[in-house]
């Protein structure tokens, strides 16, 4: 691994501060377990890593309020999927949270982490978006005189975050602080789903997660199947009843997928990958159905 | 010492470390280079396969993959750890029973994580058991055997009088 | 056996420094002064080196020294096993994907490493050859320069060799079925959890090297060679390796280190990483074609078998890999006529060596997947198919050969029958079976030295490498049970050349035969030492004592080993040393040099769920049956067994390198390179021990360890058929390439 500056700030201003002093040159740490691995591999060759464990106004825990559950940076994805909220109104996102990596790296790995790295198979990032989650980024206001140095906070819908294979809006001078989800209006079911190369811990050939709202709106969000996840959604209603027939039922499907842009890889191939995504996207309509359906009765 | 290292506090096995660490340096080189712990094992160095795998403030955690600067405060349990004065602790000898060391390298990561499996959850079920292991990779036992372990592990702890059988 | 030991699952000898944590692997030796090197390779197969500049390198603070094949004598120095033919560092061209082009040491590992970042080599990337049907082209550019081939009529090809065996008359005989077809094998890596790591230490007149290398012995030969050094100032110190299955046999880049050292002056250490160390070893891929002619009641008329093996840039231990396989590959059946073509092929890839079947599970998913085509076309049951077709104890089924020495047919119905065999399976199941068989070892020289003490303990030298196999454990056995020593009070010394006496390699599920036979012989020696050493004592003639495990037995009472020690001794003390050996010879005129001294035969019965839509293969049982002749330790033959499945499973279902035009391996490391976790092993995984004390070892055991890979593949590519209606020929069986078969199945030929 190539030297870099170990730095681990107190508070947020000073991490900002770090942040835009390196001028890019500068990484945010959380977890470690992308960001080392790339250091690790020579993807990577910062100046200086800023540990941003300590900054106590990042937020180490997941909070309600109203009608907006709030996920904190520094939350490991292993307390997510252990949190009764999550479990509550975002089962797919434990599903999800569950499978990403081992639980050694899990211990680690925060959900903010998982989607600033930006991977176009990440695991988390469809059900975030399928539950319309939001972004707060802070960075230093700089500029007129009333803001230079100030914290500025700004929100951005997850769907609007990533630019491609690890890009994001987010600057290098900027930090993703909290991830917001809204609570989903009732009924609304929900599925996450993948496909990997054996059934132990893998990287995703494709994933996705399926959401149907209480107005019978079908939302897919499909990974790896693209530069970024693909949103696709039904808003006539039809996916939502699951007495469609199965003939329109696949041509709606095929449809949505027909947004995607899966490539071959050393993973898959491209017909494949076409294909698991119409069959596993059956399934996860499938299972959104009936745990609306579940929902609607009251269940969980 | 170049003039980039970074001086920590670090308590490893319950004994309380003050060491001088590079800022690229992990925390796995830190415990064999430096600590003489040379227990917990490289292997895939990328957080693939849980060799390096040590608890870190009551987490499992892949060793080689944490920067040893990130361990400063933070208490570390590797293999060493375990045993009192060279005697195994039940999970150990339950390994030991059951026919689930062989080349025994991945054998201090497994342990780990399997010690972090049982702290959190005393009686697992055997799918439980291939869940909380399967961030460890073995290539000589196929695995049957130390599921084995664990199970007998799990249930020797929960015996009224329990000891170490040798 | 009086003692119980023998047939006793005890405790792994060694196991507890292991779960300790204080099991001293190569990687954990420090040694003071020591240097950290780290290897300069490309990223592409083949390449024309033009300059290697490494002003930069050496700027590095901490660096030490930058070798390079300027910087070495011409001719460069090559070794191998067999054939010399591997540089110790590339020259002016590398071959394969990892070959190195430099070395470079310095005071710390993580200043290496930015060092050999920063060595500039202006090289020219050059098409590779990484397919058989580009090595067999004879028009295609040599991958070895023909000066280093010596003489030969394959000097101006890329085939390293090539071997025929057979009887009878393929081309004249008739059968009522033929079928024909064509299967693969992919490349593979062992991936021993252990990565491979070196220490060469230059001593006073000589060097000591410390490698987790199977074969001690060899390494201090060709070391000695390379470094033109006498054997007796070579010493080769061989942790007990962390996972080898055949990788860890032969020298890698020992030469290279030592050589380096001794520059240096200075101990120098290399630890490759896991990438690294799958550039090293790896299995040879092959393309096996089998023509197979079959009466209409399902027994075999003809095998005609023609096998390539890609085997790699350097010879490595390829020859006796492909030979030895293909030898046997017609399998464990009467087949009154068989014509056997095969060759090894030299290609720009990492250079294969051996693994845990020697070639034997490539021949095995070829022949035993024709045996489920012959049923199927036939119409018959795949065990009566086999059944049918396999020899009875003591019969000849290869006429140069020993004939079968073990109860085949009860492998194939233990296996059949805990598979549930016949019994009725839901939709999207199905069942497999196949024979598995392998040459055992042909020659053979095994030293071995124990050592009585005055108390009644022992300690015993051998040469073998315990490297989870548990050869400490069964050696003690054996100890104990013919010397009468307590378990606890022996102790085994391995993995020194200067310490313990020559053995020629582990290999070849070789060691509980050949060494434990020497070590029996050991005892004996002891034992007669002790009724020579009561007459001394006592005044009795020798041919009136009678010695027994621990005790003696004199016509007038019965004294144990240690009161005749002590009694014989006294206050000048003393020990005992007994000396044994086994050998088998060089024969010149068998085609293997020697007939094998076992056949090592195993059924593998398999039933796997297939999801049709997806192609995800789930193993629901995996069972190993073989033919084992007497299970020393029986938990330490099931822990081969399941291991070995398991390790079959993965070549079956998802290992495989991935290379690209080039010859480049796109897939190095865990994250891409997938093995079998815990949550992709069978849910009922069960190894059966045919136990008939019909072996040549002691008790009447024979090898096992790598019977559960041998058959595993087609096994369940069989019940992967049963499944889903369609054969697949070619590994691994991804989920991929088992909806490809089924949503896009080939032309017909």
């Amino acid at each position: 691994m190539k030297s870099f500056e170990y730095l681990r700030p107190g508070n947020l201003a000073e991490a900002l501060d770090l942040l835009e002093r390196f001028g890019g040159g500068a990484k945010p740490l959380l977890g470690g377990t992308d960001l080392t691995v790339r250091i690790q591999k020579g993807q990577l060759d910062p100046d200086a890593v800023v540990d941003l464990k300590r900054v106590g106004e990042i937020g180490a825990s997941i909070d309600a309020e109203g009608d907006t559950v709030t996920v904190g940076a520094r939350v490991a994805l292993s307390d997510l999927v252990r949190s009764d909220l999550i479990q509550t109104h975002y089962p797919a996102l434990v599903e999800a949270a569950s499978i990403v990596g081992s639980i050694q790296i899990r211990n680690r790995a925060t959900l903010v982490g998982n989607i600033c790295n930006a991977s176009p198979a990440a695991d988390t990032v469809p059900p975030l978006i399928a539950y319309d989650a939001s972004l707060t980024l802070v960075g230093l206001g700089g500029g007129a005189a009333a803001t230079r140095g100030t914290v500025l906070r700004r929100d951005i819908p997850l769907e609007d975050f990533f630019l491609g294979p690890r890009e994001t809006v987010c600057a290098s001078s900027e930090l993703v602080v909290a991830v917001h989800l809204p609570l989903p209006q009732q009924p609304f079911g929900s599925a996450f789903g993948r496909l990997t190369r054996r059934r132990g811990v893998d990287l995703a050939v494709i994933n996705m997660a399926c959401a149907i709202d209480s107005s019978g709106i079908t939302t897919f969000v499909f990974g790896a199947a693209g530069p970024t996840a693909v949103v696709a959604r039904d808003e006539s209603g039809e996916l939502a009843r699951p007495d469609l027939p199965r003939s329109r039922r696949d041509e709606l499907l095929q449809s949505l997928v027909a947004k995607t842009n899966p490539i071959s890889d050393v993973r898959s191939g491209e017909e494949y990958r076409r294909a698991m995504l119409l069959t596993i996207g059956g399934r996860m309509l499938l299972q959104a159905q009936q745990r609306r359906i579940a929902r609607g009765r009251g269940g969980r | 010492m170049s003039d980039r290292t970074i001086r920590i506090s670090v308590t490893v096995n319950q004994q309380r470390r003050e060491v001088e660490v590079e800022p690229c340096e992990t925390l796995l080189e830190m415990l064999r280079g430096r600590l003489d712990l040379t227990g917990t094992k490289k292997c895939c160095g990328e957080g693939e396969c849980g060799a390096c795998t040590v608890i870190m403030d009551g987490r499992a955690v892949n060793s080689c993959i944490v920067l040893a600067a990130e361990a400063d405060g933070s208490e570390v349990l590797t293999i060493e750890g375990l045993a009192a004065e060279g005697r195994p602790n039940s999970l150990q000898q339950a390994f030991l029973d059951s026919g689930a060391v062989q080349c025994g390298f991945c054998t201090p990561g497994m342990i780990m994580a399997a010690h972090y499996l049982l702290l959190n959850n005393p009686h697992p079920t055997e799918e439980e058991i291939r869940e909380g292991l399967s961030g460890n990779l073995c290539r000589c036992t196929g695995y049957g055997k130390i599921v084995e372990a664990v199970q007998a592990a799990a249930e020797s702890a929960a015996e009224p009088a329990s000891k170490n059988r040798r | 056996m009086k003692q119980g030991i023998v047939g006793s699952s005890i405790n792994r000898v060694g196991g507890l420094a292991r779960v300790l944590g204080t099991q001293m692997y190569v990687a954990d030796v420090k040694l003071p002064n020591m240097l950290h090197a780290k290897l300069v390779h490309l990223d592409c197969a083949h390449a024309r080196v033009r300059s290697i500049d490494c002003r930069e390198a050496l700027k590095v603070e901490g660096v030490r020294a930058v070798l390079s094949a300027a910087d070495l004598p011409r001719p460069i120095p090559r070794f191998g096993p067999t054939y010399q033919d591997r540089p110790i560092l590339a020259e002016e061209t590398t071959l394969f994907h990892g070959e190195p082009v430099a070395i470079v040491a310095a005071e710390s590992e993580h200043a290496a490493e930015v060092a050999a970042s920063r060595v500039k080599v202006d090289y020219q990337e050059l098409p590779a050859i990484c397919m058989v049907t580009q090595a067999l082209d004879p028009s295609a550019e040599l991958v070895q320069d023909p000066a280093i081939r010596g003489q030969g009529p394959f000097k101006n090809t890329n085939i390293l060799d090539e071997w025929s065996f057979g009887w009878g008359d393929v081309e004249n005989c008739r059968a009522d079925t033929v079928i024909e077809n064509t299967y693969t094998f992919p490349i593979v890596t062992q991936f021993a959890i252990e990565p491979f790591t070196f220490l060469a230490e230059p001593t006073a007149d000589g060097i000591t090297v410390y490698s987790a290398i199977q074969i001690p012995y060899g390494l201090q030969r060709i070391l000695a060679a390379v470094l033109n050094l006498p054997l007796s100032r070579v010493r080769i110190i061989a942790p007990d390796p962390g996972g080898a299955f055949g990788g860890k046999q032969h020298p890698k880049l020992e030469p290279l280190l030592a050589y380096f050292a001794l520059r240096l002056g200075r101990p120098l250490r290399l630890e490759l990483t896991l990438a690294e160390s799958f550039q090293q070893a790896r299995r040879a891929a092959a393309e096996v074609r089998v023509r197979s002619g079959f009466n209409s009641d399902g027994t075999l008329v003809f095998q005609d078998i023609e096998s390539n093996y890609l085997i790699g840039a350097y010879a490595d231990i390829a020859a006796r890999v492909v030979s030895k396989a293909s030898y046997v590959a017609a399998g464990p059946y009467r087949v009154p006529n068989v014509r056997i073509l095969a060759r090894a092929l030299l290609s720009h890839t990492p250079p294969s060596t051996a693994f845990r079947g020697f070639g034997a599970p490539q021949e095995n998913w070829a022949v035993e997947s024709q045996l489920d085509a012959a049923a199927k076309k036939l119409r018959l049951d795949r065990v009566d198919i086999r059944r049918k077709n396999l020899p009875g104890p003591g019969e000849v089924f290869m006429p140069h050969d020993p004939p079968a020495d073990g109860d085949w047919a009860e492998c194939l119905e233990k296996a059949a029958e805990a598979v549930g065999w016949g019994q009725p399976l839901p939709e999207g199941r199905g069942r497999g079976i196949a024979m598995g068989l392998k040459a055992g070892p042909t020659t053979a020289a095994s030293y071995t030295i124990v050592r009585l003490h005055l108390d009644g303990s022992a300690t015993l030298y051998s040469g073998t490498s315990d490297m989870g196999q548990g050869a400490r454990t069964v050696f003690s056995q054996i100890v104990a049970e013919e010397l009468g020593v307590a378990l606890e009070q022996i102790a085994v010394v391995m993995g020194d050349t200067s310490v313990v006496p020559f053995d020629l390699q582990t290999s070849a599920s070789r060691s509980t035969v050949v060494m434990g036979n020497a070590i029996i012989k050991a005892c004996g020696d002891i034992k007669r030492q002790m009724a020579e050493l009561a007459a001394e004592c006592y005044g009795v003639a020798v041919d009136r004592i009678r010695v027994a495990p621990g005790m003696v037995h004199l016509p007038e009472g019965d004294h144990s080993f240690v009161e005749v020690l002590q009694d014989r001794f006294g206050r000048v003390k003393g020990e005992v040393i007994g000396v044994g050996s086994a050998r088998n010879e060089y024969v010149k005129e068998h085609p293997l040099g020697g007939p094998p001294a076992f056949y090592e035969v195993v059924a593998i019965a398999a039933e796997v769920e297939v999801d049709r839509e997806t192609g995800e293969t789930e193993i629901l049982k995996l069972i190993v049956a073989g033919d084992v002749g007497r299970a020393i330790n029986p938990q330490a033959v099931s822990m081969q067994d399941e291991g070995a499945a398991v390790q079959g499973l993965g070549h079956s279902l998802m290992e495989q390198y991935i290379l690209d035009a080039a010859g480049r391996i796109r897939n190095l490391g865990a994250l891409d390179y997938r093995i079998p976790t815990t949550k992709d092993v069978p849910r009922e995984l069960r190894s059966i021990h045919i136990e008939n004390a019909d072996g040549p070892g002691p008790y009447g055991a024979k090898g096992v360890a790598e019977g559960g890979i041998l058959a595993t593949a087609p096994a369940i590519g069989g019940a992967v058929e049963e499944a889903i209606g369609v054969r697949i020929r070619d590994l691994p069986l991804t989920p991929e390439r088992i909806w490809t078969a089924l949503n896009r199945p080939p032309l017909p030929d």
